[in-house]
């Protein structure tokens, strides 16, 4: 469903991404890991179509079509989800209202019929039930003044509410202590299903203990160095990412 | 005629505009006084520091002249056009500047309070107003003011009696309708609320088409001890219109005015707000709210005098700029020197949507006191490129995106007026306003 071929992307005068190579299909939960400053973050926003970031070659492809072509909100009525490891704050803008407009514009991108307001709250309290979240989080505005558990909460609520075909958590671990990251993981894992892919990025194992991935891959200096099962996760918890500056100085 | 006087001699000539007009005598001294000011007064031009920003040539070139102030026969349908459906009030309204029995719906009040057509009121019982008239507004009157006065005429009188809580809003409407020529209508609003008495006064300028014309409204409120006022105006003039408010505001201690000012029509729109203290611990809280567009300047002057201690005032001003709108805040907090114990804070954020609008946001604290608290701050933005992303990232289009956050941005105002349906009617129109804005 996601096929990345030498990719390779700037930020500014400077190269992130050196030719990176992915293969994603259906229902398939693919963890990304690597130190900091491998690209991490620059592909979940490449993929996103995040400005700033100018694509020199190689090709994204989903659901065959041309990713790399598309508006953001285009990747998004196409089933493209990005959860974002610091979710931005709307102040004023009302977090249901919100939600509403988003799941409405993807609807009518595909020519479904958009929910009405009665149709639209039955929809939140179902999926609200499914994460065991309450609905405090619904009437404030959109992330403003939210703890950083609350809003990574809620980007697992509106991935459940939008239904994605593609789910990128780009570091959904970080800043949460144990509890929390407990709640989003048991979110993230009641919407695994075979329609649903997930690229879960992170720097810790931590996270892999609560959502298993059927592969991993070492991401470094821009390419991944290596893919394998889980068990290549626990590897790198052991050894850390030293071995892997090694293996590059050696290459 | 001299001075300014000369320059605005159609403003002043018709019937009910005439010094010498209908009236009781006190009230036809008044109108000469003013008239004797305005031939002391020159035109403002831009070397005096409240019109820097603002010309007034357009204005002038129009050559606005006052009406008889016909009560115009309203279409059947044009009160319907106008209502906000779910707001509940005492309904009264101006028609071009004259109050109009036949769409005010003032419905059951209770005792202790006084609404109506200030024209009515005088007939009725003309020394009524005597020793309030022109009270707060005092005689040094800027030339707006002075030429509202040296025609007054009409406009809404709103008097409370002591402890007299209304439930209800009370809606001032006023509607200006298309004339034969270019037509200036000088309304005059008298509020005053007695100790301990509470009210909502819900203010709109509105037009039935695009007519131009201009309106040149004065306001003087006056708060007892302990009385509140929600005070909620809403300017939607057409947009080839010239709208002037100046507002004087006084309050005695303990008296809370919540005021909040939402600017989105006329082509030219000039507010003053000039409020003080009578007695302490009284609060004054300004909320506003502009958007200008092309061919839109939405002009702003805050004068809050802080005479007195412990009191409290806030101002706090957004705005929406697109196309080639233009702002102007000018806004000045004065401390005294016996207001110890001062509490102020000014702020003006404003959104820029193109490069070609401007804004000039000139916030001053004169601080004479040394045991304050005072505080402004200005912001000139762009809608922040995260937030974009981060909804459109969701699947929202840019521009539906783009208009979100600048809700978002004026929601923070039109939170704080009183009725949902007000909310909501706002909320649309600014909505409205900005899809048809270009984002460049």
């Amino acid at each position: 469903m996601l096929s990345v071929k030498g990719l390779r992307a700037n930020v500014g005068e400077k190269e992130i991404l050196k030719g990176l190579d992915l293969e994603i299909g259906p229902g398939e939960i693919h963890a990304i890991m690597g130190p900091n400053g491998a690209g991490k973050s620059t592909l979940s926003h490449v993929l996103s179509g995040r400005e700033g970031y100018a694509v020199t070659a190689g090709t994204a492809t989903f659901h065959g079509q041309d990713l790399l072509s598309l508006e953001p909100e285009a990747r998004a009525q196409l089933g493209l989800f990005l959860a974002f490891q610091y979710p931005v704050e709307l102040p004023g803008v009302n977090n249901t209202y919100f939600l509403k407009a988003a799941l409405n514009s993807i609807r009518k991108a595909r020519g479904e019929p958009e929910l009405d307001a009665v149709s639209f709250l039955r929809l939140i309290k179902d999926k609200l039930k499914i994460l065991h979240l309450d609905d405090s989080l619904l009437k404030r505005a959109v992330n403003a003044g939210f703890s950083g558990g609350e809003k990574k909460r809620n980007e697992i609520f509106q991935m459940a509410l939008l239904e994605p075909k593609l789910a990128i958590l780009d570091e959904t671990d970080s800043g949460l202590d144990i509890d929390a990251l407990r709640v989003v993981a048991d979110g993230v894992n009641a919407l695994r299903s075979p329609e649903r892919s997930m690229i879960v990025v992170t720097h810790y194992q931590r996270l892999l203990d609560y959502i298993q991935p059927d592969y991993v891959h070492v991401l470094a200096q821009g390419r991944i160095i290596r893919s394998g099962g889980k068990e290549l996760a626990l590897e790198l918890e052991e050894k850390g990412y030293g071995w892997i500056d090694a293996a590059e100085q050696a290459a | 005629m001299t001075g300014a006087a000369a320059n605005f001699a159609g403003w002043l000539a018709a019937d009910g505009g005439r010094p010498d007009a209908a009236g009781p005598d006190w009230l036809t001294a008044r109108r000469h006084d003013a008239l004797a000011r305005l031939g002391e007064l020159e035109v403002p031009t831009s070397r005096q520091e409240g019109w820097r920003y603002t010309s007034l040539k357009a204005l002038l070139e129009q050559g606005f002249v006052r009406g008889d102030a016909p009560l115009a026969a309203l279409q059947p349908d044009a009160l319907q056009r106008i209502l906000i459906p779910g707001l509940d009030s005492h309904r009264i309204l101006l028609v071009n500047g004259r109050y109009t029995p036949a769409g005010s719906a003032p419905g059951d009040l209770p005792k202790g309070v006084r609404v109506g057509g200030l024209r009515d009121l005088l007939a009725q019982d003309p020394d009524a107003l005597r020793e309030r008239l022109n009270r707060v507004a005092g005689t040094e009157q800027s030339l707006f003011a002075a030429l509202n006065t040296a025609s007054l005429d009409d406009g809404l009188v709103l008097l409370l009696d002591r402890a007299v809580c209304l439930e209800r809003p009370i809606e001032l409407i006023h509607l200006s309708v298309g004339q034969d020529a270019p037509r200036v209508a000088q309304p005059r609003h008298l509020i005053l609320l007695e100790d301990g008495a509470q009210a909502t006064l819900i203010e709109r300028y509105l037009s039935l088409d695009d007519a131009l014309y201009c309106t040149n409204a004065v306001l003087e409120l006056s708060l007892g001890r302990d009385a509140v006022l929600k005070h909620e105006r809403i300017q939607m003039e057409s947009r080839n219109a010239f709208h002037l408010t100046t507002l004087y505001l006084a309050q005695d201690a303990g008296s809370r005015y919540q005021g909040v000012n939402i600017g989105l029509g006329a082509t030219w729109s000039r507010t003053e707000l000039l409020t003080r203290f009578r007695g302490e611990q009284a609060e004054c809280d300004l909320q506003g709210l502009y958007l200008a567009g092309d061919r839109q300047l939405m002009d702003y002057h805050l004068d809050v005098e802080h005479g007195v201690p412990r009191c409290t005032s806030r101002e706090n001003f957004k705005g929406i700029l697109y196309g080639k709108g233009r702002a102007v805040f000018d806004g000045r907090v004065l401390v005294a020197r016996d207001a110890q114990k001062t509490d102020a804070a000014m702020s003006n954020r404003n959104l820029m949507l193109s490069a070609s609008a401007e804004v000039d946001t000139k916030p001053q604290l004169e601080i004479h006191a040394d045991d304050v608290k005072c505080s402004h701050g200005t912001t000139v933005g762009q809608i922040e490129p995260e937030r974009l992303f981060y909804l459109r990232s969701r699947g929202i289009p840019a521009p539906v995106a783009r208009r979100m956050l600048c809700l978002g941005f004026a929601g923070e105002i039109i939170e704080t007026l009183s009725s949902e349906a007000l909310r909501e009617q706002v909320s649309e129109q600014v909505g409205q306003r900005l899809e048809s804005a270009p984002l460049s």
